[in-house]
């Protein structure tokens, strides 16, 4: 039972095989890795409890009718246009995204949506004035450009990869 | 990411006190369904958050650095995007990072594959994304995009 859970968790057993070398081997070294990574998992507590109260939100009041009346096959090209859309303007760390959008897909939206809303995040438009401080309006302009253009194309060839039914998908959360 | 965090935490706070004054029985649905979800994440996020200490503990910048150091311009695009692929921090940072790079000499191309595969290319978030996708979605995915970043940057050098 433990062991199943450890095969499971195979990212974990990971983690803490590796731990147990680096704290075999560099105990100090090993330490600050589990400091800087703990440090960094308590900025982002807020936006994590946050993004999963979304999700429970979309899989309550959202309905499955919505959701691919909107962002299903039956929506057509509206659907991609509004995944580009939502992926320019959604914030926060991608692992706090993937559940988010695998909530909308089980509700039936397309794989080219999930694709999409995932390249046209790149833009990061909450963060566009950053990149202008740092790179200029030239570079940052044809850049977050480019980003948009590619994401349709982007999403029609991994929806394209990927198998039409549902039941090899593995649905675990 | 504590600003990001608040935004969002404003905004679904707002969005269940309207639930609940719509419906009660929904707004208590969806808290109990929250509260699934996060738990089901809970392992996986304290994994990946002690794999990033690791990576950055074992892997100086400095080591990221010298990839780009490339006289070859393809080359240096390629290793752009590479080194996006797999470093992992804050999308904020890849901006200072990448200007860090074109000062150095860097290629600019090379740098706008960099910030563009930095941002949705993630070698080691992929057993995370595999996770709630599945292997298929998430290797064609960032194979995919890990490409479209390539010819982003290329097409930059053309357009700046």
């Amino acid at each position: 039972m433990v062991l199943r859970w450890f095969a499971r968790q195979w990212l974990v057993s990971l983690g803490l095989l590796l731990y147990m070398w680096a704290g075999l081997a560099t105990p100090e070294r090993a330490l600050r890795a589990l400091q800087s990574g703990s440090n960094m998992l308590l900025s982002v507590v807020i936006l994590v409890v946050s993004v999963m109260g979304l999700v429970g939100l979309v899989q309550v009041w959202i309905s499955r009718d919505a959701v691919a009346r909107l962002l299903g096959k039956e929506a057509g090209p509206k659907a991609l246009l509004l995944a580009a859309l939502c992926g320019t303007l959604l914030i926060g760390p991608s692992y706090v995204i993937f559940p988010l959008l695998m909530t909308v897909r089980k509700q039936g939206a397309r794989w080219a949506v999930v694709t999409i809303v995932l390249a046209a995040y790149a833009v990061k438009l909450p963060m566009i004035p950053l990149e202008v401080g740092f790179l200029g309006w030239p570079f940052s302009l044809a850049r977050s450009f480019l980003t948009l253009m590619f994401a349709i194309p982007t999403g029609l060839l991994v929806e394209r990869l990927m198998p039409d039914s549902n039941k090899h998908e593995t649905l675990e959360i | 990411m504590i600003t990001t965090g608040l935004i969002y935490l404003t905004l679904v706070t707002v969005l269940y006190l309207i639930g609940f004054r719509k419906d009660p029985e929904k707004g208590r649905q969806s808290l109990l369904a929250a509260r699934q979800t996060l738990w089901r994440m809970i392992p996986l996020l304290l994994a990946i958050f002690a794999l990033i200490g690791l990576f950055q503990e074992f892997v100086p910048p400095e080591m990221i650095h010298t990839w780009l150091g490339s006289e070859n311009h393809l080359l240096s695009l390629l290793n752009g995007g590479l080194v996006g692929a797999i470093a992992i921090g804050p999308p904020v940072a890849a901006f200072p990072i990448a200007s860090s790079f074109i000062d150095t000499g860097a290629w600019p191309p090379a740098a706008a594959a960099f910030i563009v595969s930095w941002v949705s290319v993630g070698v080691v978030s992929l057993p995370v994304e595999a996770h709630v996708f599945g292997w298929r979605f998430a290797l064609w995915r960032n194979i995919i995009t890990f490409f479209a970043a390539l010819l982003i940057g290329l097409l930059i050098g053309g357009l700046v």
